[in-house]
């Protein structure tokens, strides 16, 4: 069972996050300052952390600062305030870490949290194969069973990135962050949307077993099917 | 207490100094005027009466008693004397009563206590005399009254009375009066500045049209009240309009669980009563995100991640991006980039502005329409243009597009958080770009990044 250390201080939102992992079946751990939390990430060694940036006591990035010093190398989100997004909180993004602005939708937190956890497909292959469909990296070609798709070169990184990612939820500020590089919420909406219409329209070929998925309200799973 | 205020007041005690340091001044050169003619007059007594003594001497022994009671009978004011003695001392001539014990006969300048003849001794004036010891025997004085220098100390000291003294009243008068009318200019500012603070923003310090320091310091102040009074009402505006768009989707997902609660009869029309009411509560958390970020951008006053952004990079993606949006809605998207361009800036947010005018382009442009996008190069600047088949923008609204929340009459059902221009607006200013907007038809932005001034 995977076991998630939760240092928040606000205990409305926490009841919600902790209630909502348990019921996922996540082993939920909670501690409300900074201290405790740092006692309990070294004690109950979690395989990730959620994180609020403002804590009593001590800053939720000392915390993980601390954690850092001992070698615990343990997955990392960051629950910050909307004002409080800085260089430091953006640079955990690139150290394999994550951050979420508040308030967030909890599908939101668990899709990143399962990112976290998976690690993806190993980035040295060449040929990424998930059921039917197949990805040469270095030929930059796409084909399903025997059938080839032709991909425009954003279509093809936003498969990529899927592929690599099969079987988790992708929400749609993931994707946003990780294809189109954006780092603002763009003004229309359905952006990801358009662009993935266009990209399961390709995928998914008629009469052909639908490969992704659109979870209402949340984001998209890439799934072999069966 | 205000009455009496003044002389604590700096002009007052300003004044009072500068009356003070005259009055000593004038004092000082007075009292030297008066030692410069008395010793004057002095000297010009001890050279006449030693012209005098040498006239007299250097007559025949006969005519000496002759000439002294002539040169005492010129004598009007009876300030000379004179006096011829014998080896003796026995007077043989003159006014003088007697040679005074210790007197110098050498010919020698000295003062002399004199004793008129037949007046009785007492309150004997001092004079200037000068004796001298004759062939024969005889001794012969001379002397003149210098009472004079007297007077004129007495007239000195007169004018110095009649002319110092009003001076110095006048200028502590004088003194009181610049520091009353300050202080009263001052207690006139207190209490209308006191008003500002309390609330009223329309008070403004009084002036008058001169030169005068006071006035141009009043002036530049007025113009900063203005100003902000300006400010504060545009900052009141944008509050009303943030809380009128926040109510907006919130009342309507309140009425949604309202009745929701009342109606649902399933667990399938309670989610989608849900589904409604978070759409709405979305809403109103991407209407505070935007603000925020906007505060974000216009608060930041860095230009630490600016470096060389390549702008015909940045317009390819947003191309990229917003190419099926804008065929899915009909719209023809094209761009016209045949040239290589840089700037100085920061790349996320440059692709952020011009995603905005791009999207908005699209969003305001009828099906059946064109957006294209355009680098140019201007003379010293370089040009990004965003054109459409739109209703564009028309003169009056090109400012309040830019203001927050502005959305025009005539698309204000079109989705949208109606923050977009003002966020544009927000990083072309950070970068010290500018924003054109061209009259319709049809809209047209220009973003205007003039060249890096390397220095």
């Amino acid at each position: 069972m995977t076991k998630v250390l939760l240092i928040e201080d606000d205990g409305g939102t926490a009841e919600e996050i902790v209630a909502e992992l348990s019921e996922l079946g996540f082993e939920i751990e909670w501690a409300a300052n900074g201290i405790d939390g740092l006692d309990k990430a070294r004690t109950t060694h979690p395989d990730v952390l959620v994180v609020d940036r403002m804590l009593p006591g001590m800053d939720g990035l000392a915390v993980i600062e601390a954690l850092r010093k001992d070698q615990v190398g343990t997955p990392v989100v960051v629950l910050s305030a909307l004002g409080a997004v800085d260089e430091r909180v953006r640079g955990l993004r690139s150290g394999g870490d994550d951050y979420l602005t508040k308030p967030f939708a909890v599908v939101e937190l668990i899709a990143r949290i399962e990112a976290l956890l998976r690690r993806p497909t190993d980035s040295r292959e060449t040929t990424l194969r998930v059921g039917p469909l197949e990805l040469d990296l270095i030929e930059r070609t796409a084909r399903r069973d025997e059938r080839d798709i032709e991909l425009l070169p954003r279509e093809f990184r936003l498969l990529e990135y899927m592929m690599r990612r099969s079987g988790q939820l992708l929400t749609r500020a993931m994707l946003l962050e990780e294809v189109w590089n954006y780092k603002f919420v763009p003004a229309t909406t359905n952006l990801v949307d358009v662009h993935m219409g266009r990209l399961r329209h390709k995928i998914d070929g008629p009469g052909e077993p639908q490969m992704i998925h659109n979870v209402r309200g949340s984001g998209f799973i890439l799934r072999a099917h069966q | 207490m205000l009455q009496l205020q003044f002389i604590r007041s700096n002009t007052f005690r300003w004044a009072s100094a500068v009356a003070g340091v005259f009055a000593v001044f004038v004092v000082v050169l007075f009292g030297f005027i008066y030692l410069k003619i008395d010793s004057y007059l002095i000297a010009r007594t001890d050279r006449m009466i030693g012209m005098q003594l040498d006239f007299i001497a250097a007559l025949p022994n006969g005519r000496r008693t002759d000439a002294i009671s002539d040169h005492l009978g010129q004598d009007s004011r009876g300030v000379q004397f004179a006096g011829l003695y014998d080896h003796a001392g026995a007077r043989l001539a003159g006014n003088l009563a007697g040679l005074p014990e210790g007197f110098r006969t050498d010919g020698s300048v000295q003062p002399l206590r004199a004793v008129r003849v037949g007046q009785p001794a007492g309150g004997d004036p001092l004079i200037r005399a000068v004796g001298r010891r004759l062939e024969g025997g005889d001794v012969l004085v001379i002397g003149r009254n210098v009472d004079e220098t007297h007077e004129i100390s007495s007239v000195v000291g007169q004018a110095l009375a009649l002319g110092l003294l009003p001076a110095f009243c006048l200028s502590l008068i004088a003194g009181a009066w610049l520091s009353l009318r300050a202080q009263r200019r001052v207690e006139e500012v207190n209490q209308r500045v006191r008003r500002i603070i309390a609330g009223d923003l329309r008070e403004r310090l009084p002036h008058s049209n001169t030169n005068e320091p006071f006035s141009r310091l009043a002036a530049i102040v007025n113009g900063m009240l203005d100003e902000m009074e300006a400010m504060i009402n545009a900052l009141a505006g944008v509050g009303n309009d943030i809380a009128h768009d926040l109510r907006t989707p919130l009342t309507r997902a309140r009425l949604t669980l309202e009745r929701g609660r009342t109606h649902a009869n399933s667990l399938e029309q309670l989610q989608e009563v849900t589904d409604k009411a978070i759409g709405g509560i979305d809403q109103s958390l991407a209407i505070i995100t935007a603000l925020l970020r906007l505060t974000e951008i216009e608060n930041s006053r860095r230009s630490a991640g600016f470096g060389n952004v390549d702008l015909h990079e940045i317009l390819r993606e947003v191309c990229d991006v917003y190419e099926p949006i804008a065929e899915d809605k009909g719209i023809n998207l094209g761009a016209d980039i045949d040239r290589k361009l840089q700037v100085w800036g920061d790349r996320d947010l440059l692709f952020e502005a011009i995603a905005n005018l791009v999207d908005n382009a699209i969003k305001f442009t009828p099906s059946g329409g064109k957006v294209s996008l355009e680098l140019m190069r201007g003379e010293k600047e370089t040009i990004v243009c965003v054109t459409d088949t739109g209703p564009g923008i028309s003169e009056h609204e090109r400012e309040a597009v830019l203001r927050r929340f502005y959305r025009s009459d005539k698309i204000r059902n079109t989705a949208g958080v109606g923050l977009g221009l003002s966020l544009v607006a927000a990083i072309v200013k950070l970068h010290g770009f500018r924003l054109t907007i061209h009259p319709g038809p049809g809209g047209r932005i220009e973003l205007v990044c003039p060249d890096k001034q390397d220095s």
